[in-house]
C-alpha cells in the first residue's frame, strides 16, 4: 500500500535524520510557563533572521565602492522591483531590532534574568547587545549618503579620542589616511561577514543556554531563589507541574511567537506606510550639510550635546567602557535571591528612569534647541505687529548680520539664543547698544563692534525693541 | 608523560598553530593600514590665493590625489574654510567640528562657524565659543607656491 510505503520513508527520514531526537529534546521537553513578555527573545530571533535574509538579498545588488555604493542603493531602491521593500525591512527590522533588545535587557534587569544558574546567558547576551548596536551604525554608513559619511566621521572623531591607539583605529577604519576606496569594502565586510557570522554563533549559544538553564520561571518569580540548585529544583517542579508548566512546542512557541508576530507586523506596516530609511544627497564632504543620527541613537546624541567641554573625552570613551562593566558585573554586583518584577523596586525605580531619560533625551534631540544655523530668510513679523519702514530695515538686517542664525523672534528660528520677542528687554537703549557691539566675554555671541554702521545698529534695535513693545503692549 | 596527556598536548598544539599561520598574518593585513603610519608631508593646492579676498572668509575645496599604488584612492574632494585676516596671513580651517566631526558652516552674517549637530560654535579665528567642542578648529598648515595656495593634508589629524 501506497500510505504504508510513505510511512516508511518518513521513518527512515526522521530516522537518518534525527529529527526524532531534535523533536525529543527541544520540542517534546516540559518547560516552565512563561508570560507574554517572554516572546521579546523570539521576537528579537525573528528580526535577525529577518535581517540575515533580507540583508543577504541586498548584497546581491549592493556595490562597496566609493562610485557604486549610493548608485546601487538608488537602484536597489528606486529601480529593482521591490527592492525598496527589501530594503525597508531591513531598515525598519534594525531600528527595532535595538528597540527590542533595549527592552529584552531592562525585562531581564526587572526579573533579575542574569541570577544564578544564568549567569553564562547574560554575559553572552551582553555581548550581543554590543555587536548589535556597533552594527547597528555601521549598517547605515553603507548607504554613502551624507548621513552616512558623517555618521562614520562621528565614529571617527570617537575612535580619535581613544589614548595612545586612537590614531591606529581611525587609520584602520579608514583604511588609509583618508576616508578612501578601502573605507567602504571594509565596512562592508564587517557588516555583512564578520559580524553576522559573529552573531550567528553567539545566538546559537545564547539560544542553546536558554534551553538548558530555562526562562525565570513562575516559582522563581514568586519566592527567594538562594542557590543555582534550588533554582534548579524549583525550575523542574514548574516544568512538570500541570498549572506551572507545558510542553514547549506548540504551547510556549505560539505564545512567544506571538509577540514575535506583532513586531513582525509593525516592521511590515511601517515599511509599507514610511518606507525605507530616507537617501539623502550622496557621500561628500564639500556641500553643506545638517546631518543627524538615525532615530535609535537622538537619545545618545542628545547626551552629546549637553556635555560641558572638560568632560567630552571622557564621556566619548568612558560610557561605553562603564556599561559594559557594569553589565559584565551586574550578576555579581547583585546577590539578593529575590526575582521577579514585584521583588524588586530597585530594578524597576532603575529601569523605569533610564526609559524616562532616553525618551526625554530624544525628544529634545528632536528639538536640538542648542543648534544655531545661519538662514538666508529675515524672522516673520509676528502676528499683529506693524513695522515701521526703519523697523522694517532692521528685520532685513537682523537676517543680514546673521543675528536670526542664533536668536529666534517669536519663536521663529533656532532656540539657541533668547527670544528677542519674548524677553521683555531690562536693557535700556544705550546698554542694547553697547551689547551688541560689545557681547560680555562670557557670553557666545560675536562683538559688531567695527562691522555695523551706526545706522543699521540703530535700525536692528528699532527691529527688536518695536516687536518688544508690541508685544508686551 | 601518560599518551593521553601528550596527544591532547599535541591536538591543542596542532589547533594553536593553525590559528597563528592563518589568524596573524590575516590580523597583520587588516590592521595594515595602522601599521603604515602618516608621514611627511602631503601638499594639495586650494586655489589661486588672489580669489581669496583680504579679511574674509571663503569656502574651497582640497582635490585629493591617490600619491601612488601603494595607497588608497581618497574621497576626491574635501572642503575647507580659508581665512584671510591680512594681505600677508592665510589661515585654512578644517570643516570638521572638533567635538564629533559633523561639517561646521561659515556664516558670512554673524562671522561665525556653527557646527549642525550638538551646537559647537566657533570664532572667525576658529577659537570655540560654544557647545562640547574642547578645542578650536584645525588648521591646516599652507604654504603659497607661484600663487597658489596649498595646504599639508597630513599637518591636520585623519579625522578633521
Amino acid at each position: 500500500m501506497p500510505s504504508k510505503r510513505m510511512k516508511a520513508i518518513a521513518d527512515w527520514a526522521l530516522d537518518r535524520f534525527a529529527v526524532k531526537q531534535i523533536e525529543k529534546s527541544l520540542m517534546d521537553r516540559r518547560v516552565a510557563k512563561g508570560t507574554w513578555y517572554h516572546g521579546d527573545g523570539a521576537a528579537l530571533f525573528l528580526l535577525f533572521n529577518l535581517l540575515l535574509i533580507t540583508g543577504a538579498f541586498l548584497a546581491l545588488s549592493y556595490t562597496p565602492s566609493l562610485e557604486g555604493a549610493y548608485p546601487s542603493v538608488r537602484y536597489i531602491t528606486d529601480h529593482q522591483t521591490l527592492g525598496w521593500f527589501v530594503r525597508g525591512l531591513h531598515y525598519w527590522s534594525a531600528g527595532l531590532m535595538v528597540v527590542m533588545l533595549v527592552f529584552h535587557l531592562f525585562r531581564q534587569i526587572l526579573l533579575g534574568g542574569y541570577k544564578s544558574p544564568r549567569e553564562g546567558t547574560w554575559l553572552i547576551g551582553v555581548l550581543l547587545f554590543f555587536v548589535v548596536i556597533a552594527t547597528s551604525l555601521l549598517g547605515y554608513v553603507l548607504r554613502w549618503d551624507e548621513r552616512a559619511i558623517y555618521g562614520l566621521r562621528v565614529a571617527l572623531n570617537l575612535m580619535y579620542r581613544v589614548p595612545v591607539i586612537g590614531e591606529s583605529l581611525v587609520l584602520v577604519v579608514q583604511g588609509g589616511p583618508h576616508i578612501g576606496s578601502q573605507t567602504l569594502p571594509r565596512i562592508y565586510a564587517v557588516h555583512v561577514i564578520f559580524v553576522p557570522l559573529l552573531l550567528l554563533a553567539l545566538v546559537g549559544y545564547h539560544m542553546y543556554l536558554v534551553v538548558v538553564h530555562g526562562i525565570t520561571g513562575p516559582t522563581e518569580r514568586t519566592r527567594p531563589v538562594a542557590s543555582s540548585e534550588e533554582q534548579r529544583r524549583l525550575y523542574k517542579a514548574d516544568a512538570m507541574s500541570e498549572e506551572r508548566g507545558e510542553i514547549f512546542f506548540p504551547y510556549t512557541a505560539a505564545k512567544s511567537g506571538a509577540m514575535a508576530g506583532v513586531v513582525f507586523l509593525v516592521v511590515v506596516v511601517l515599511t509599507l506606510v514610511l518606507g525605507p530609511g530616507r537617501l539623502y544627497p550622496e557621500a561628500n564632504l564639500v556641500e553643506p550639510s545638517y546631518p543627524m543620527e538615525e532615530w535609535w541613537w537622538s537619545w545618545y546624541s542628545a547626551l552629546a550635546a549637553l556635555l560641558p567641554p572638560w568632560l567630552a573625552t571622557t564621556f566619548y570613551i568612558g560610557f561605553p567602557i562603564v556599561l559594559f562593566l557594569l553589565l559584565v558585573s551586574l550578576p555579581f554586583l547583585d546577590r539578593s535571591p529575590r526575582r521577579g518584577l514585584r521583588n524588586r523596586p530597585v530594578a524597576v525605580a532603575l529601569v523605569s528612569l533610564c526609559v524616562i531619560v532616553i525618551l526625554s533625551l530624544s525628544s529634545l534631540r528632536a528639538r536640538s534647541p542648542w543648534t544655531a544655523y545661519p538662514r538666508a530668510e529675515p524672522p516673520p513679523v509676528p502676528d499683529g505687529v506693524v513695522l515701521s519702514p526703519q523697523a522694517e530695515q532692521g528685520r532685513q538686517l537682523f537676517a543680514q548680520y546673521g543675528c536670526n542664525s542664533c536668536h529666534p523672534i517669536d519663536g521663529h528660528g533656532p532656540q539657541f539664543a533668547p527670544d528677542l520677542a519674548a524677553s521683555r528687554s531690562i536693557l535700556s537703549h544705550a546698554e542694547f547698544r553697547r551689547y551688541i557691539l560689545n557681547p560680555p566675554e562670557d557670553i557666545a555671541m560675536p562683538p559688531y563692534e567695527g562691522r555695523l554702521t551706526d545706522d543699521e545698529l540703530e535700525r536692528i534695535i528699532d527691529f527688536v525693541m518695536h516687536v518688544q513693545i508690541t508685544r508686551h503692549r | 608523560m601518560e599518551r593521553r596527556t601528550l596527544l591532547t598536548l599535541v591536538v591543542h598544539g596542532g589547533s594553536v598553530l593553525v590559528g597563528v599561520v592563518v589568524g596573524l598574518p590575516a590580523l597583520i593585513a587588516g590592521v595594515f593600514p595602522a601599521l603604515r603610519r602618516r608621514r611627511g608631508e602631503s601638499w594639495r593646492p586650494v586655489g589661486q590665493l588672489s580669489q581669496f579676498p583680504v579679511g574674509q572668509t571663503q569656502a574651497a575645496v582640497i582635490e585629493h590625489e591617490q600619491a601612488d599604488e601603494s595607497e588608497p584612492r581618497p574621497l576626491a574632494r574635501q572642503g575647507v574654510y580659508v581665512w584671510r585676516p591680512t594681505d600677508e596671513e592665510v589661515v585654512v580651517f578644517s570643516r570638521s567640528c572638533t567635538d564629533l566631526g559633523c561639517p561646521v558652516i561659515w556664516d558670512a552674517g554673524s562671522q561665525c562657524f556653527y557646527c549642525p549637530c550638538h551646537g559647537g560654535i566657533f570664532a572667525r579665528d576658529g577659537q570655540r565659543m560654544a557647545g562640547p567642542p574642547d578645542r578650536e578648529l584645525h588648521r591646516y598648515v599652507n604654504r603659497v607656491r607661484e600663487g597658489v595656495l596649498e595646504v599639508d593634508v597630513y599637518s591636520v589629524p585623519p579625522i578633521a
